[in-house]
């Protein structure tokens, strides 16, 4: 049965404006006005979101990639002379503490309130990774020092070892970190896995922790982070999996909500999009209907993409309905790797570097001296 | 210019004047006005004269470099001052709060106030009047949820916040750091109810009983549109999803009566997942059992929900090899 042409839809113009969303991308990483302030202890975010947006427009060269590694690792928490702050160290978010630039060479500043955020040091690592940097600059002992610091009892993360909210956000964070670290002694994976098994619901999905009502943003952090763990089919029965995927794949509207009984938002076509990727059943949702939604959110004079259409556009909503369009296999757009959230390439980079670092470690004697200690 | 020249240039100035005499409530203030109105930079306060203000330093090339204003940037030089010789004082308590009104999205100026609170043991009372107020003007923001939390834990008080919630709620009934901070706080404090809140939600649902709760749903949406998505029928079914069939043998029979006048999607989906379930505990009649729920995935890929007709292609794709005889086993020809 052929489906109803939408005769409104044939004048409107649904094209991908690939240039205007390059401008866009470009201009977050200059300046924001001040009404963005709420984003300054994230920037580090907004960074990741515009590079790795940038990649998927496979038009990174318009940055200069050497000055933006070198802000990145600006932003490292380094260990002190005395090494008194390991359990403090990662990626800031920003400046916003004063501590003068030092892109990581050198010990650390001693600051009574400078530490890490899970977050920060999760992007920080891709930024990184998708600009193509070896990450030698990045101490990884210090990292996952950090990040040991951050896991609760129950398996969940703290942003912050001063303290915060907990919740699978930041479990997927952990997860990232130490994917690309190549090193798991940053978590306690029991524990984590435990979380995640404590956070289904009864209706399938999985919430932000036990009890609570089941989401598409922690449903993906689940799914992914126990995909970059290798675990998915050794923590959840197939019938299980298969429950996860009706609950998600229920989500599809046009678009794709995050819970049910809530509008269509552009960034669940990633978040629910990569979790259907990663459980093998994308191909089954309905490419067409989502391809217009994300496209109705476009904002055709500045660029970027918004929740919804009609709104304004920002940095996060451009990048997953760039994301959400990668899935669908869009032209001209790089693949996005589903569990890690980087495109294929850098995701293939960083393999490069994990192969290097393993030959490195079987042979000791060739292992090169850290430029930072 | 004098505050009185600012008032005849500026006619908004006037009105806010005005209101003011009149015993009006407080009118919003654009920073700009402050200006005029008497607000002294950080910088240009004596008491603060003994303070070097810290900069962001972002190096020589910043990125995504956000663009503040004087006196924003003026407040935030002082915070980090302080911040840095981790001073311990009512001026910085309250240049925390000075800092939070221009970005309570900072977890740092948040964190700082809380060690501010406990060294000066300033009044936890009145730190909750304060987080109420900003919850109401932020309510989804995570920071000032955080701060309500560790208060009402310093206080060992959560009197208030069953109310306080529901006020939220009332708002936006959907808002999750609201749920999430009632479902801590009745954890966290409810001697009583040796169950979780996750399971008092569900006995919620369950009541009336399982067995009842068809009769209930069609009482309830007799007449109305289609039953949206969690009505309370789908979601006990749900709850009970591994058990429906062994501790309740008629409700297929109810189900089946019920589609006839309410098939909605979730419904049929249930169905099918019954049949499913049905086929994988060897029940007598297999073939049929096996083509009713093809049916249905055929229903719901045609008409009921096709928006999803791939994965219910898929899905009677996957009964059929898993529990079709080696004829029906053979893939179909593709339907057009």
């Amino acid at each position: 049965m052929a489906e109803e042409e939408n005769p409104v839809a044939e004048f409107e113009e649904i094209d991908f404006l690939k240039d205007r969303h390059v401008i866009f991308f470009q201009r977050c990483l200059q300046i924001l006005p001040e009404r963005y302030s709420s984003l300054e202890t994230s920037r580090l975010t907004i960074v990741f979101f515009a590079l790795s947006g940038l990649d998927m427009l496979n038009t990174l060269d318009v940055v200069d990639k050497p000055s933006l590694i070198e802000y990145v690792y600006s932003l490292q928490v380094l260990p002190t002379e005395d090494k008194s702050n390991l359990g403090r160290c990662g990626f800031r978010g920003s400046s916003h503490l004063g501590i003068p630039y030092n892109p990581s060479k050198g010990p650390g500043v001693n600051h009574p309130y400078d530490s890490g955020h899970v977050a920060m040091t999760y992007t920080g690592l891709a930024c990184l990774i998708i600009l193509g940097d070896d990450l030698s600059r990045v101490n990884k002992e210090a990292c996952l020092s950090g990040l040991k610091a951050l896991q609760l009892e129950d398996g969940s993360f703290y942003a912050v070892p001063e303290g915060s909210e907990n919740d699978m956000r930041f479990v997927y964070c952990a997860a990232c970190i130490c994917y690309m670290l190549d090193d798991w002694s940053g978590m306690d994976i029991k524990k984590a896995i435990d979380y995640i098994r404590r956070s289904m619901s009864y209706d399938n999905g999985v919430s932000q922790g036990a009890g609570l009502e089941s989401h598409g943003g922690s449903t993906f952090c689940a799914i992914a982070t126990l995909c970059l763990m290798g675990k998915l089919e050794e923590i959840f029965t197939e019938k299980e999996l298969n429950r996860i995927r009706r609950w998600c794949i229920m989500r599809q509207q046009n678009g794709f909500h995050g819970r049910p009984n809530k509008p269509v938002d552009t960034c669940y076509s990633f978040w629910v999009g990569a979790t259907l990727e990663l459980l093998e059943v994308f191909q089954y949702t309905n490419f067409e209907k989502n391809r217009n939604y994300i496209l109705s959110t476009q904002d055709r004079l500045v660029g970027g993409f918004a929740k919804w259409p009609d709104s304004h556009p920002d940095a996060l909503h451009a990048y997953f309905g760039i994301c959400g369009l990668s899935l669908i296999g869009e032209y001209n757009l790089r693949k996005v790797h589903p569990a890690l959230n980087v495109s294929r390439r850098a995701f293939e980079h960083l393999q490069h570097l994990h192969q290097t670092w393993r030959a490195q470690n079987s042979n000791p004697h060739t292992e090169s001296v850290p430029i930072c200690t | 210019m004098s505050a009185a020249e600012d008032e005849k240039l500026n006619p908004e100035l006037q009105e806010e004047h005005q209101n003011q005499e009149e015993g009006d409530v407080e009118p919003e203030m654009e920073y700009g006005d402050e200006i005029g109105m008497g607000y002294v930079f950080y910088r240009d306060r004596k008491e603060w004269a003994d303070v070097d203000a810290v900069p962001q330093d972002d190096g020589p090339n910043p990125i995504v470099k956000i663009a503040y204003s004087d006196k924003f940037m003026d407040v935030f030089d002082y915070f980090r001052a302080v911040l840095q010789r981790d001073e311990r004082s009512e001026r910085a308590f309250q240049l925390t709060a000075d800092a939070i009104e221009l970005n309570a999205a900072n977890y740092t100026v948040w964190h700082y106030r809380r060690v501010l609170v406990q060294s000066l043991q300033k009044d936890l009372h009145e730190e909750m009047k304060y987080i109420t107020a900003i919850i109401e003007d932020q309510p989804k923001n995570y920071q000032v949820w955080h701060h309500r939390r560790m208060i009402v834990e310093w206080l060992k008080d959560p009197s208030q916040e069953l109310e306080f919630i529901a006020d939220i709620l009332s708002q936006d009934a959907k808002n999750y750091h609201a749920w999430q901070h009632r479902q801590w706080v009745i954890q966290h404090y409810n001697s009583h109810s040796k169950r979780s809140v996750a399971q008092q939600n569900r006995y919620n649902l369950l009541q009336p009983t399982i067995g009842q709760a068809p009769v209930e749903f069609r009482q309830t949406h007799a007449g109305l549109c289609p039953p949206e998505t969690g009505s309370s029928l789908t979601s006990a079914l749900e709850i009970l999803q591994d058990h429906c069939l062994s501790t309740y043998p008629n409700l297929l029979e109810q189900i089946l009566e019920l589609q006839q006048t309410h098939s909605s999607p979730y419904l049929i989906a249930f169905l099918v997942d019954m049949y499913e379930d049905m086929l994988e505990n060897a029940c007598s009649n297999q073939e049929e059992t096996l083509n009713n729920a093809l049916e249905l995935c055929d229903l719901l890929a045609k008409e009921k929900d096709s928006i999803r007709k791939e994965y219910w292609k898929y899905i009677g794709g996957c009964l059929k090899n898993k529990y079709g005889t080696t004829e029906e086993s053979k893939s179909p020809s593709e339907e057009q």
